[in-house]
């Protein structure tokens, strides 16, 4: 394999390459430059993810490069977020064909992909601050990149201003850090040495801080406002956005990780996730638009996933927040094929089935404990024993038990077999690749852990109880907050979109 | 709105002495304001939909005219639409001279002529007035004192909802958050099994469960919700007593309603679809009036009495005025030495000569030169009818405008004849595909099946498909109940992650073979077996729609088919009946892009009944008795045309005679070329990179299958007119696949019923597909459904924009739109030619009022071709 040396070769190639993609996203800009350049751009755009790619492979060191912390988590989140960028970008391609605001489009989105990946390579937090900011900024001018749409515009103010809120949270933490630490550099700074010079009271106001500065891009409760107005955005915008955006919390609590431990601002951030759950949860139960269904359930998973980083379980959240970008992503690229007739199945033979239910659920249960007394010290492995042995237990029935005839079990059992094989595969790979680069933290006490379980399950029994009291009226007021919760407020919604009446009185003989 | 029911309050006033509404007068007065509004589909079924349905007594011109005013509704062309066409050739200015000069005849007016003609030469330029004139301090002076213009007669006024009167503290017009309420309760009652937890209480009806709910609902204040505690259980006493509260006078009603269903003209549409599908619902759009005005009262409570004097329409005599300066080139001086009485009749003709009406000017001599332009192409084209060579094969293509240019290729390549007619083929059915419970109605919407038609296969066969089909159907039912459990639901990205990114992956950069693989796969797995159809009536029971035929329904809807196609002589020996349908993916209008005279689905299973009904040795002895002797050799066979690359796909190919079968494989042998000729002539239209294309082919392939594809073709678009006549009539026309043919052959129709069904079936459909491509283009916002990046499908129903809207109800931006600087389609109202004796056009306007409606108040043109080959426009 390469060497050291390479890496900082594989550093320099890669930015070259994406100081090149955006220089090719600025030459579009040209309105002399045809629109066919677009493929052209789109093979550049497609280089630096290959590079990081590389780099993913090849990265065996935790290196410092000049202001630059290459790990293969730095090198595998840049890789993800261009990756999903270039994805997107290649839909829109086509998608986009026509749009006034095409080769903006491009450009903004190149530039917002290509400095959250310099984001998370920074080692440097005044860099890592200064991108990131930027990554914010991208995303607003995307959001509002309809700019004669008086509901876009409203949209963009609203995460402007959430977005500003948290990005200061996080600069005033960061510098705080340094006035204690006197190192700007993260590595540095988070010594145990580093760290030991921080007081109780220091190290919780910078850890509510970054609690702050991470739970609005994840759209937590309750600052879940911007993500919710944003369904305005174009598709594509929408798709970067839950895909590649709302988890850098999730990265960033894994590089403060060694600060951010078991303390106050952990219960703070347990808490509040956990209700995100339940509210994200609910909002995509009641909503009945596919974009808002979406969003609902962004929120839940982003709970989750902070969930996890404040069980100390961080390559469980890295992981969690790579599939669900790729899951969030696909499913917005494919809003269009939300209008489906379903064929409502027969109803099933329910005592037929009463006995493969059984089964599912005992199996479900046997795999549940396995799975827990694999580790049974941590707290997060009850949690995900947990929700393993429910899923079984759901899916088994769903795909085993309703199955219809022999064809319709086997199908449904070797369909689970093979997701579960596929899902093992790729948990063994991340723990391989991660587990020198992310930093083994202190377990969180028994009890926390039995506070979030007991959330999820009323979460669980909720869902339940409503099957049985449709009618009462605390299910009315239930269902109408969680209707409230989800939906825009006037001011960014429009009864028909008037800005296209502007488009043809200006468009039409250019 | 207003226009329509000014019209009718005049008699309401007269009638309606009594103080006290009854409730049937509401629901009357309910009925007759649903007017305004036409019923919408849900999307999944995507039907044309005229959205003036209710509105053609009324001339093309007042409703443009209405909707202008109280809605803010433009339905001419913009000015920048329309000096784009006219920069691309397609408007003949000498016509708008020629509607100037009829327009100054039929007016009168005291200005010089000349004076006046100038005027409007200037203002037909649509250029806009210079800002820097409008507000010169010149102008300012000299309107200084005009106390009002006299503009009496002009005037039409109707009422708005009070709540667009008024603005709340932050600025906000209150009806916007009026919309904001009802789109809400709109989409959680109506929601389409989306929801996994749906509103409570919707058995009971949208006004009840909507009554129940509101008095918790947290978006509305305190004060809001207690004002509704004591609300009335029913609807009808609910509206009445918010029209009551917002005192809204007895005889204005009417009007009121309609403002209020106009508002968000979708969902009440589709409040008003679902009142005609079960008796249930039959209330619905009075339910849905009484929430909307419920919620309008408490909104506006705050602000009550509200002086609801009829907004003063503001004539704005600056602009008047600066008009004259600019475009009648009459200097200050001048204009101040005019009279009083002069200055007032000056405005007033600019007042009258406004914008509107010289765009409207426009509209009709684009709709003139392009009636001029056909009238050239198929009037030169005419020579005598040569002695047909007797063709290979003939095909019935439905008349969509798509086929024309399939079927003026298919001709070149051999001696093939083709035929026009409706793509339901006159069969009124629900079809049933195998295993399927579900029942689509494949016929016009204006239409209710008389049949139902399923598909059987062998029965071991049928219940091994079943679960395999269960099998498939259960990993997205499986995916959604996870989705909606809370523990799953978390775990749900990692288990699916994996699979769904490999899709994505092959799906962006291999869209083709990706989509293709997937399709592939699944249809291995099903293996769908081979089918029969069940065209033999069974008994069912009475309320159900009839399985089957009988004997002689079987027959007569085979005559009836084979009249209309004016087929009943002359077989070939291979009879192609063809039906259409389109392929696309992710794309929520796929619909649209279907057969419109199937209710919006491929026609594909239409076309095998009709086929298979041919074929029948009963049905053949029958008509043989009755002069339609179809040849022993002649074969009927069933297939599809996919439009999307221009294919055809066999759909029922039963036993061959010889002759058949040498059609059969010649048409094999010339369909690669054919589909290729035509893709050729398709593709270079529909926005791409190179305008010069190696395998147009293999591109339209890549248009139908790749996901990120907003325009997979160009649908109806740029449709034009509807040709009624032989196809000798166009025969070698370049048509450019903007018009609907539909065979007719006066000769055979004495007694003009097959006209008058051709006009009132067909030509209704092709009507609503037309009006449907005029109003999304001219009022994308309003009667279109915008871009289709900022979509949302809701409720499984329709799509909205951005956070929440109407539910939208027309064809998306991109489907008229070139890009957002040019469109696509020519919003020209439907020009429909008839070849037949001027005699037969006369009795078909007076046997159908409906149709002289349509033609007299400018919904349709109509134009007719005589015998000896003159053109006539009606």
């Amino acid at each position: 394999m390469l060497g050291s040396l390479s890496t900082s070769l594989l550093l320099s190639v890669f930015l070259i390459m994406l100081v090149l993609s955006g220089i090719s996203g600025l030459v579009f800009l040209h309105p002399r430059v045809p629109l066919r350049f677009v493929r052209i751009h789109i093979w550049i755009v497609a280089i630096p993810p290959l590079v990081a790619l590389l780099a993913v492979a090849n990265t065996r060191l935790n290196e410092v490069v000049g202001p630059w912390y290459l790990d293969t988590l730095a090198w595998l989140m840049a890789f993800f977020v261009l990756f999903i960028g270039l994805i997107i970008q290649r839909f829109s391609v086509r998608y986009l064909m026509g749009d006034r605001s095409y080769r903006k489009y491009f450009t903004l989105f190149t530039f917002t992909t290509s400095v959250a990946s310099i984001a998370w390579l920074s080692g440097d937090l005044r860099f890592m601050v200064i991108f990131w900011g930027a990554t914010l900024l991208g995303l607003v001018l995307l959001i509002n990149l309809n700019s004669g749409w008086k509901v876009a515009n409203e949209a963009a103010k609203v995460s402007g201003r959430l977005f500003t809120l948290s990005w200061v949270s996080l600069v005033v933490a960061v510098i705080w850090l340094f006035q204690v630490t006197g190192y700007w550099q993260l590595s540095l700074a988070l010594t145990s040495e580093g760290l030991s010079q921080l007081g109780v009271w220091e190290k919780a106001g910078i850890n509510l801080l970054i609690v702050l500065a991470v739970m609005i891009p994840a759209a937590q409760w309750p600052f879940q406002r911007w993500l919710i107005e944003s369904v305005v955005a174009p598709t594509p915008v929408s798709a970067i956005m839950h895909a590649g955006l709302v988890n850098a919390g999730g990265i960033m609590l894994t590089r403060f990780s060694p600060l951010f431990n078991g303390e106050i601002a952990s219960i703070v951030l347990l808490i509040l996730a956990s209700i995100s759950v339940l509210i994200g949860s609910g909002i995509s139960l009641v909503q009945v638009d596919y974009k808002r269904q979406l969003v609902g359930s962004t929120m839940g998973q982003m709970g989750f996933m902070l969930i996890q980083c404040a069980l100390g379980a961080y390559i469980a959240a890295i992981i969690h927040l790579i599939l669900h970008g790729l899951f969030k992503a696909t499913l917005f690229l494919q809003a269009g094929s939300a209008v489906r007739r379903f064929e409502v199945s027969k109803s099933v033979n329910e005592r037929s089935s009463y006995l493969w239910i059984i089964a599912g659920r005992a199996l479900g249960l046997i795999v549940g404990v396995a799975f827990w007394l694999i580790a049974p010290g941590e707290g997060y492995q009850l949690i995900s024993a947990l929700i393993l042995g429910w899923s079984l237990s759901v899916s088994w029935t769903q795909l085993v038990a309703f199955g219809e005839g022999r064809i319709g079990r086997i199908a449904g059992v070797s369909f689970l077999g093979g997701v579960a094989a596929i899902y093992f595969i790729i948990h063994q790979l991340f723990y391989e690749w991660l587990y020198t680069t992310v930093y083994q933290s202190v377990q969180p006490p028994m009890s926390v852990v039995i506070i979030v379980i007991c959330l999820l399950l009323f979460g669980s029994a909720i869902g339940a109880w409503v099957a049985r009291n449709r009618s009462s009226v605390s299910f009315a007021v239930l269902y109408l907050w969680l209707v409230r919760l989800g939906e825009a407020k006037p001011k960014s919604v429009e009864s028909h979109p008037n800005y296209l009446k502007h488009y043809l009185s200006q468009g039409g003989n250019q | 709105m207003g226009v329509a029911s000014a019209v009718r309050k005049e008699d309401f006033k007269k009638n309606n002495r009594a103080i006290n509404l009854q409730e049937s007068d509401l629901n009357v007065l309910v009925a007759s304001a649903s007017q305004v509004i036409a019923p919408l589909w849900p999307i999944a079924s995507f039907a044309a939909r005229n959205p003036w349905l209710g509105l053609e007594k009324l001339s093309f011109d007042q409703v443009a005219a209405g909707l202008k005013q109280n809605h803010d509704v433009d339905i001419y062309p913009s000015a920048s639409m329309i000096l784009s066409a006219k920069k691309k050739g397609e408007i003949d200015e000498a016509f708008v001279n020629v509607g100037l000069q009829r327009w100054l005849d039929s007016h009168s007016y005291t200005i010089p002529r000349d004076v006046a003609e100038r005027f409007c030469h200037a203002a037909l330029k649509l250029e806009a007035l210079p800002s820097e004139l409008l507000s010169s301090r010149e102008v300012e002076k000299l309107v200084e004192g005009f106390d009002g213009l006299n503009t009496e007669g002009v005037e039409a006024f109707s009422m708005q909802p009070i709540s667009a009167q008024i603005e709340n503290h932050d600025h906000e017009k209150l009806v916007n958050l009026l919309n904001h309420h009802i789109i809400k309760w709109c989409k959680l009652y109506l929601d389409d099994s989306q929801a996994g937890w749906s509103m409570p209480n919707r058995e009971d009806g949208f006004y009840h469960a909507w009554q129940r709910l509101v008095r918790f609902d947290p978006a509305l204040t305190k004060a809001q919700r207690e004002s509704l505690k004591d609300w009335p259980q029913e609807a009808e006493e609910a509206l009445k007593r918010a029209l009551s509260r917002l005192e809204i006078s007895e005889s204005d009603i009417q009007s009121y309603l309609e403002g209020h269903l106009l508002s968000l003209p979708g969902w009440a549409g589709m409040m008003l679809y679902r009142s005609r599908q079960s008796s249930d619902e039959q209330a619905l759009l009075t339910d849905y009036l009484a929430v909307r005005l419920s919620l309008e009262w408490v909104l506006v409570k705050p602000y009550m009495p509200v002086n609801h004097q009829p907004a003063e329409k503001n004539v704005s005599i600056p602009s008047l005025l600066a008009a004259w300066l600019q475009w009648g080139e009459l200097t200050i001086e001048e204009w101040s030495q005019l009279s009083a009485a002069e200055q007032n009749e000056y405005l007033l003709f600019a007042y009258t000569f406004d914008e509107k009406l010289c765009r409207k000017l426009w509209l009709e001599a684009w709709e003139q030169t392009y009636t001029d332009k056909l009238s050239q192409k198929i009037l030169s084209k005419q020579q005598e009818i040569h002695n047909k060579k007797p063709s290979l094969a003939q095909f019935a293509f439905c008349i969509d405008v798509r086929s024309e240019p399939f079927r003026r290729q298919l001709e070149k390549h051999g001696p093939i004849e083709t035929i026009g007619i409706a793509g339901f083929f006159g069969l009124p059915i629900a079809t049933s595909e195998l295993g399927s419970n579900h029942s689509h109605a494949s016929l016009p919407v204006i239409l209710k099946p008389q049949h139902k038609i399923k598909e059987s296969a062998d029965e071991n066969e049928l219940q091994s498909y079943q679960e395999r089909k269960q099998a498939v159907n259960s990993l997205s039912y499986t995916f959604k109940t996870m989705k909606q459990n809370v523990l799953p639901s978390l775990l749900l990205p990692e288990l699916s992650g994996p699979w769904l990114s490999l899709q994505m992956v092959a799906r962006s950069f291999v869209p083709k073979s990706a989509n293709r693989l997937i399709r592939n796969v699944r249809e291995t797995w099903l293996r769908k077996p081979n089918t029969k159809l069940l065209l033999n009536h069974t008994h069912s029971s009475k309320a159900e729609t009839p399985v089957g035929f009988t004997g002689t329904e079987k027959v007569n809807y085979a005559r009836q088919a084979l009249k209309m196609m004016g087929l009943i002589e002359n077989f070939s020996p291979l009879v192609v009946i063809c039906g259409h349908g389109s392929h696309s993916i992710n794309n929520p209008y796929a619909s649209a892009l279907d057969c419109g005279a199937c209710g919006g689905a491929a026609g594909g299973f239409n076309a095998r009944v009709l086929a298979a009904l041919c074929n029948l040795p009963e049905v053949r002895k029958e008509l043989a008795a009755e002069g339609i002797d179809i040849p022993k050799e002649t074969v009927f066979a069933a297939a599809e045309h996919n439009t999307t690359v221009d294919e055809l796909e066999w759909l029922y190919v039963p036993e061959l005679s010889e002759a058949a079968q040498e059609a059969f494989d010649y048409i094999e042998a010339i369909m690669p070329k054919v589909s290729q000729k035509a893709n050729e002539e398709r593709i270079a239209q529909l926005p791409n990179f190179q305008s010069q294309l190696k395998n147009p082919q293999a591109e339209a392939h890549r248009f139908a299958e790749d996901w990120s594809e907003v325009r997979p073709e160009w649908g109806l678009a740029r449709n034009a007119a509807f040709i009624i006549g032989p196809r000798e009539l166009t025969q070698d026309c370049d048509l450019e696949g903007r018009a609907f043919l539909h065979n007719y052959d006066w000769k055979q129709d004495k007694s003009g019923d097959l006209l008058a069904n051709i006009v009132a079936g067909p030509g209704t459909v092709t009507q609503w597909i037309n009006l449907q491509y005029y109003a999304s283009t001219v009022a994308p916002h309003y009667y279109g459904s915008g871009n289709k990046a900022t979509q949302t499908v809701t409720s499984g129903l329709g799509v909205m924009q951005g956070n929440a809207s109407d539910l939208l109800t027309g064809l998306p931006w991109q489907s008229v739109m070139q890009s957002d600087h040019e469109a696509y389609h020519s919003p020209l109202r439907l020009l429909i030619v008839i070849q037949a004796p001027s005699k037969f056009i006369e009795r078909l306007l007076k046997n159908d009022s409906a149709f002289r409606d349509k033609v007299e108040n400018g919904w349709v043109r109509l134009a007719s071709i005589n015998p000896q080959g003159r053109w006539k426009n009606w």
